[in-house]
């Protein structure tokens, strides 16, 4: 069986929503493996001393489920979130810490995982939700024109290409974008459209409700700072400006371009950045990280290194890109 | 233009490239993936060598041409008899032309970074680094890695 690591990141709501929302993990019919809380708060404290806490903390231990509190180094919850995604577990269930999953939610989120699910999420309603979504596409050409298909109860199962707020998703196959500020605005959305583009199924499902009871109080996106807002949106929009081309950044040595030069001619529409244009011609490295905000997810050595590569460069670029 | 064309290939079909260093480390510090041994290597074979590299690199032989661009290091790849490298961006170059060569390996693993068009003399397993995808600054040169040129002359004559 998969081994999922639920994840919950926390500012502000020590007292609010997270206890309500810890609870609602903690009582679900199918049970994560483990539970990990990042907490982002300014000034955090040992919650074991929280009675509160100590119940919860006795109650993980009494249900098998393995529990760890870490202190986030509140650089924003996508910094949180890639963390989570590479600590070696098959699927995380991420869950905001204002938004309560009803009981079955994470058996029913883990039914439909697959071969070729890449992520997998249900209703996030906020009373008085919408009625039905099922005219929703969920097509990021639609993002500005309908609402989030889990804004409402899901009649159906529906492929999308984004989900928001919380999902189960496979760990280690896309990263998060961590060019984007510390509000970290469309985070979500851009990874799970990643997910898409790299060929995984997105599903909304229907059966699975969480209760995103929007707490004005704390967050971990409570920043008012615009320009933060701002220049995520225009990250968010030069990925979407670019999405029919597969971007191509070559951060590498002068050998690694030779050899990636095998492998272009089987790249879709690419749209490279490269280090060597007289070896393979393209736009510049600063231009792609002024574009995406963070080119860390091209890093072919890291890459590498992350799957524990044994075969050729030449095999780890079409990994990575085909 | 012919006759002079003709003449360069004459004057280099016999030659042996050499491609001795990896890239320049940014600590300064020579680069693990160097060959210890080229002195050596280099009083054994008994063919005209001709070195290529880059300003600021050791000159081994008196033909020692630097910084030519891709195109020139190619026209000479498919002049001369073979080619004697480490794992550089040369063997990558070689492989792209299709001019099989000699690589010289360390600490990098030749599964990974090599082409097995090449002969890739390691001389065991043992001697490559554990993490392959590290900066190459943190790993220690040491000459005990490398193949004696004995191993390399034996290969190149056969």
């Amino acid at each position: 069986m998969s081994k999922v690591l639920c994840s919950v990141a926390t500012r502000g709501r020590y007292f609010t929503t997270l206890p309500l929302v810890l609870n609602a993990i903690i009582n679900q019919t199918r049970s994560p493996d483990k539970l990990i809380v990042f907490d982002d708060n300014d000034e955090p404290q040992d919650m074991r001393k929280e009675f509160i806490y100590q119940y919860f903390f006795q109650m993980l231990e009494h249900k098998g489920i393995e529990w760890e509190w870490q202190y986030a180094d509140k650089k924003g919850q996508h910094h949180i979130h890639q963390r989570a995604n590479m600590m070696g577990y098959d699927w995380i269930w991420r869950v905001d810490d204002d938004a309560v999953p009803e009981p079955n939610v994470l058996e029913t989120l883990y039914s439909h995982i697959g071969e070729f699910v890449g992520a997998v999420g249900g209703s996030v309603l906020t009373p008085p939700y919408l009625p039905n979504t099922g005219s929703v596409t969920g097509s990021i050409d639609q993002i500005d024109n309908e609402p989030n298909i889990q804004w409402g109860k899901i009649e159906r199962v529906k492929q999308v290409e984004h989900l928001h707020c919380t999902f189960l998703y496979r760990a280690g196959v896309h990263d998060y974008n961590l060019g984007l500020s510390r509000v970290a605005h469309r985070e979500e959305t851009l990874f799970t459209y990643g997910l898409h583009r790299k060929g995984y199924q997105v599903l909304a499902v229907p059966n699975a409700v969480t209760w995103h009871m929007k707490n004005p109080q704390g967050g971990i996106r409570s920043e008012t700072r615009q320009e933060m807002f701002e220049h995520d949106e225009q990250i968010f929009k030069n990925v979407l400006k670019n999405r029919h081309h597969t971007i191509v950044v070559l951060n590498c040595g002068l050998g690694d371009h030779i050899v990636f030069s095998h492998v272009l001619p089987a790249i879709r529409n690419p749209l490279v950045f490269t280090c060597y244009p007289e070896v393979i011609p393209g736009k510049s490295i600063a231009e792609a990280f002024k574009l995406f905000g963070d080119i860390e997810p091209y890093n072919i050595y890291k890459k590498m290194d992350q799957w524990k590569w044994k075969n050729s460069l030449e095999d780890a670029y079409r990994k990575m890109y085909l | 233009m012919e006759e002079q064309f003709r003449r360069r290939i004459s004057e280099n079909v016999l030659m042996i490239i050499i491609a001795p260093y990896a890239q320049k480390l940014r600590t300064g510090k020579e680069n693990p993936k160097n060959y210890p041994y080229w002195k050596e290597l280099i009083e054994i074979i008994d063919e005209p060598i001709v070195q290529v590299g880059v300003e600021g690199e050791k000159q081994l032989v008196p033909n020692f041409k630097k910084n030519l661009p891709i195109s020139e290091l190619c026209k000479l790849l498919h002049e001369c008899k073979t080619w004697i490298g480490v794992d550089s961006f040369f063997q990558h170059l070689a492989w792209d032309e299709g001019v099989p060569g000699i690589v010289l390996w360390g600490p990098s693993d030749p599964l990974i970074w090599g082409h097995p068009e090449n002969i890739n003399l390691l001389k065991d397993r043992s001697c490559l680094v554990e993490n392959q995808f590290i900066w190459w600054e943190a790993t220690e040169h040491k000459k005990e890695r490398f193949v004696k040129p004995q191993i390399v002359l034996k290969n190149l004559e056969e």
